[in-house]
């Protein structure tokens, strides 16, 4: 036998801790024989192992100690707690609402934020393969032009990528055709978001089809599919829908598939998708096409697939698919997450299939937002209840003096302040109800707090969170009730808990969080109404936008002029794309003295009166003319911008033209505008070149309505375009609206940071103000004597304001660097930013100082006034 | 009510103590099962059906002596009562009874008998 050998420690001392200490003896001498027996015939790493099984197969309930009642709270004594806590709770009801209130706002802050967030996260997830999904994306760098992200590319780059990289196991393609007039028969319909895609589209994402046959449907040419709404719109059953046909651009489409309604938390959004195969065959296979994006790819890559690896592989692959030995210096490919699409692509441009795209790292905001918030509330909790300590001394006397354990009594206020959070949280819960509606409008979601409920998880996860606020917050009140001495206590005690270090720290917490939350909602105001009023360079207003076919730009001078025979009508212009985001760019040639110079600008086709309409001002030469022919098609007109990049002597009368103008047959830079942000002022204005080219046909007419006459411009514009261009229904919005869009994300991140500044202001000053209450009511009899000695009672108020106010002033001069940097770090994410202005801060600081002070004036001056006889009567 | 049937394991647990005898403590019968029955288990296991099968009534104990592998630590001995002696033989007796009904044993046994 070797006795050098012993049982494993932990394991003995577990066993010596939940052990019955009657059956200690026998138990450990059983188990000491098996593990010596065990080393003797097996090894000791195998007897040590056993031991432990042994030991953990002691944990049955015959074997377990009984725990010591005194050491727990048993029934009755959890009735006493309730009984006791109900009481003190009504006892001092402006206590127990300020606590309950503020705990129950923070709570519904938190669930809200929660709902917000899960709901932003709930992107693209329901595609079974979304981790093995990725968007293929592009850094271009052109010549004179930003160095920008886009979410385009070549449409030979997919097929491309499949062949060459194993890794990737298929590709698909989107293209977007944006609006399109879709007819059966006699019924015609604007369809949104129509998309050709490849026939690949449902083996890499999982949108339900629900009628048709889903290997198949998108194989052949010619075939469309409709979303259930869509269909409904033609036909009058889906069914009915199925195997018809439906006409796109005159040539009949076969409906071989019916998809459910595209789901709100879907980045793609379409209502028919066209096959593909139309366009992968004959002269013009997309296939082959490469060197201009117009199309977005999406990769299923094997789940081992190394993105980094594939990455640096994609410069070798672009010299082998285009001859030009510079590509790799405009363009560099990087793959994005199915995740990242929806969160993180605030960055990138030319992104058109991203429905509610959003910016994640306001997330993060909103979480640090809804972590502040809690603890301020919580705060208020800590606070209270120390401060208030004095009146449950007698209690606390008297429990210890019957025996009451220190542990028991710190049980006591833990379950008091569960049994707080848990109200809370009933209130909390009502209050997000109640109050969600509201905040749905506000921010353009259809949050709902049920969805909570249905899952069990998410519901456990909530009942802990409270449970564990409720225990987070009653330690220090419990330690502190709890560390007094017995004496003392029952002596009545008075002093060292007027003052508190930590209580004032945590005022210092509450208030610093809430100046911070404070400051940045009016710098984020400031920014927002910046980028609103900010002179973009054109006119938005009264803009309206009304989409065109073929025939509306063949009859466009007709409608012109008919248009500007009325006098609600104040101007009548058309344009190849819609202001508010970047335009495409493309090739663009400058002959200068030292040669041609080549430049990818962003292009623009417009009509001859578009400077005029959208108020555009000309720095150098002049507009578009109908007087001189030559303006159509060869006639160039450059921004600022454009005509800094070139750095020629004279820009004007400059020999330009497109990428594919012959030298010998280029337009004339004929006029330089300022520079006007058509793009959203979180990029920097890039270089433009606009040009009359009717040929290319226009995509929107632009009209200009008085204002106050609204309805009736629409009226009279609806009056003419149904007369005019009866192939294609008015379909029109208004710029305004569209640069609403444009800055949505924004506008309700910062619709959330003000409400929850409003909620963190609100919370922190119930706090202060119960809080004040409490040491007033303390520093009764000074008062008093003071008065009694001639104080005046602006005097006792500047006494009893004086504390609370430093600790504000604390809280903001430690608060205002780091918010400054916060803030500064986001203003970076805009080109055109507003300086911050220090006198925001200060602005914040006093407003809170003064909110502060104005809380606790009920107290102060209440007691200032209040007679000193009876301050002083009860000694 | 005290429960007064006997689970397959409870039944083995009371023969095995009434086989050891003196040394019918939890290691030793866990010890005797596992080379009886093949199969393994745990002395805890083992420690709560005597526990029990003494809350029945089946079996009494005591502390017994010590050893030096025990670390001078005394054992529980379990002895059968007469209570769980007459327990085991109903037991017993049930399933006899039972198996005289079970047609092809019965038979064989009859033959036997008849041998």
């Amino acid at each position: 036998m070797n006795n050098q050998v012993k049982p494993p420690r932990l394991a003995r001392r577990l066993l010596k801790a939940f052990l019955r200490n009657d059956l200690a003896e026998e138990v450990e001498g059983d188990l000491d024989e098996k593990f010596h027996s065990e080393v003797k015939n097996k090894s000791v790493f195998k007897a040590k192992l056993n031991y432990w099984y042994q030991t953990l197969n002691y944990l049955r309930p015959f074997a377990i100690k009984k725990l010591n009642r005194l050491q727990v709270m048993n029934n009755h004594l959890l009735e006493n707690y309730y009984k006791i806590s109900k009481r003190n709770i009504f006892k001092h009801k402006m206590i127990s609402f300020i606590n309950v209130f503020s705990l129950a706002v923070g709570l519904a802050a938190c669930v809200i934020i929660y709902l917000f967030v899960s709901d932003e996260r709930s992107f693209d997830a329901f595609h079974a393969k979304n981790n093995n999904i990725y968007r293929l994306d592009e850094v271009q760098k052109f010549t004179g032009t930003n160095e920008q992200k886009v979410a385009l590319s070549m449409p030979g780059m997919g097929p491309a990528l499949s062949r060459d990289f194993p890794e990737v196991q298929m590709y698909v393609r989107l293209w977007l055709r944006g609006k399109q007039l879709i007819s059966k028969n006699d019924t015609k319909h604007l369809i949104d978001n129509v998309m050709t895609v490849d026939s690949t589209f449902f083996d890499v994402f999982d949108f339900p089809l629900v009628q048709g046959d889903v290997n198949t449907c998108l194989d052949r040419p010619l075939t469309i599919l409709l979303t259930e709404s869509t269909a409904l719109k033609f036909f009058n059953t889906t069914s009915e829908a199925l195997n018809n046909t439906v006409t796109w651009d005159g040539k009949d489409y076969e409906v071989t598939g019916i998809l459910k309604d595209v789901p709100e938390n879907s980045h793609i959004q379409f209502e028919a998708l066209l096959s593909m195969v139309t366009y992968t065959s004959g002269e013009n296979n997309v296939n082959n096409s490469w060197g201009g994006n117009w199309m977005t790819t999406y990769l299923l890559l094997e789940p081992t697939a190394n993105i980094p690896a594939m990455e640096e592989k994609f410069p070798a692959f672009m010299s082998r698919h285009m001859d030009d030995p510079e590509i790799n210096t405009y363009y560099k490919l990087y793959l994005q997450r199915l995740d990242d699409v929806h969160l993180a692509s605030t960055d990138i441009e030319h992104d058109y299939i991203n429905y509610r795209k959003f910016n994640g790292s306001y997330l993060i905001i909103f979480y640090v937002i809804a972590a502040f918030i809690l603890l301020i509330a919580a705060v208020n909790f800590m606070n209270l209840t120390t401060a208030r300590a004095s009146h449950r001394w007698k209690e606390i006397g008297v429990r210890k003096t019957i025996g009451a354990m220190k542990t028991q009594l710190f049980g006591q206020f833990i379950f008091e302040s569960v049994m707080l959070a848990i109200i809370a949280l009933v209130v909390g819960l009502l209050l997000g109800t109640l109050f969600l509606p509201i905040l749905n409008e506000l921010i353009g979601r259809q949050l709902s707090i049920l969805p909570l409920f249905q899952n069990v998880w998410q519901l456990i996860a909530v009942l802990v969170g409270t449970l564990s606020l409720g225990i987070a917050t009653g330690i220090y009140p419990s330690f502190y009730m709890t560390s007094f001495n017995l004496s003392r206590v029952l002596k009545g005690g008075n002093k060292g808990e007027g003052k508190s270090v930590l209580r004032s720290t945590l005022v210092v917490v509450q208030f610093g969080l809430a100046i911070a939350m404070m400051v940045s909602t009016l710098i984020v105001i400031q920014q927002l109404s910046f980028m609103k009023d900010s002179d973009i360079g054109f006119d938005k207003d009264q803009m309206m936008l009304v989409n065109m076919n073929n025939e509306a730009n063949e009859k466009f001078e007709t409608i012109r002029k008919e248009l500007q025979k009325q006098s609600v009508i104040k101007g009548v212009t058309a344009s190849g794309q819609r202001l508010g985001n970047n335009f495409h760019q493309g090739g663009f040639k400058v002959k200068a003295d030292t040669g041609v110079l080549e430049i990818t600008p962003s292009n623009v086709n417009v009509d001859y009166d578009f400077l005029n309409v959208y108020g555009i001002e000309v720095k150098e030469g002049r507009g578009f003319s109908k007087d001189n022919p030559t303006d159509q098609d060869f006639a160039f007109i450059i921004n600022e911008s454009f005509a800094n990049e070139l750095r020629l002597k004279e820009t004007l009368g400059t020999k330009a033209g497109h990428g594919w103008y012959h030298n010998d047959s280029l337009g004339t830079i004929i006029g330089v505008v300022k520079d006007f942000n058509f793009n959203s002022l979180h990029y920097k204005v890039n270089t433009l070149a606009m040009v009359v080219h009717p040929g290319w046909g226009y995509e929107e007419l632009s009209v200009k309505i008085e204002k106050g006459r609204t309805e009736e411009g629409i009226a009279a514009v609806k009056k003419v375009w149904d007369e005019l261009v009866p192939s294609y229904p008015f379909d029109y919005t208004f710029l305004d609206a569209h640069f609403e869009e444009v800055y949505r994300s924004d506008k309700q991140m910062s619709a959330v940071v003000a409400i929850m500044a409003g909620l963190s202001i609100l919370i922190s000053c119930i706090g202060l103000f119960g809080l004040a209450a409490i040491t007033i009511e303390k520093k009764t009899k000074e008062i008093g004597i003071r008065k009694v000695l001639g104080a005046t009672e602006g005097q006792i108020t500047v006494l009893l304001s004086r504390n609370f106010a430093l600790l504000i002033v604390i809280a903001f001069a430690m608060v205002s660097p780091i918010t400054y940097m916060a803030l500064h770090r986001w203003l970076e994410s805009f080109a055109y930013r507003i300086n911050i202005n220090l006198l925001v801060f200060g602005a914040g600081g006093t407003l809170a100082l003064a909110i502060g002070l104005l809380t606790i004036s009920f107290h102060t001056l209440k007691s200032a006034r209040a007679n000193p006889v009876k301050a002083l009567r009860y000694e | 009510m005290i429960e007064t049937r006997l689970g397959e394991f409870e039944e083995v647990i009371l023969l095995l103590s009434g086989i050891l005898g003196e040394e019918a403590y939890a290691f030793k019968i866990a010890e005797e099962f596992e080379s009886q029955t093949g199969r393994t288990v745990s002395i805890g296991a083992v420690h709560s059906t005597l526990t029990r099968l003494e809350e029945k009534g089946f079996l009494k104990s005591e502390m017994g002596k010590s050893t030096a592998e025990r670390g001078g630590r005394r054992k529980r001995i379990y002895t059968i009562t007469a209570y769980g002696k007459k327990t085991l033989a109903n037991a017993r007796d049930f399933k006899q009874a039972l198996w005289d009904q079970f047609p092809g044993f019965a038979t064989s046994k009859l033959s036997l008998g008849i041998q």
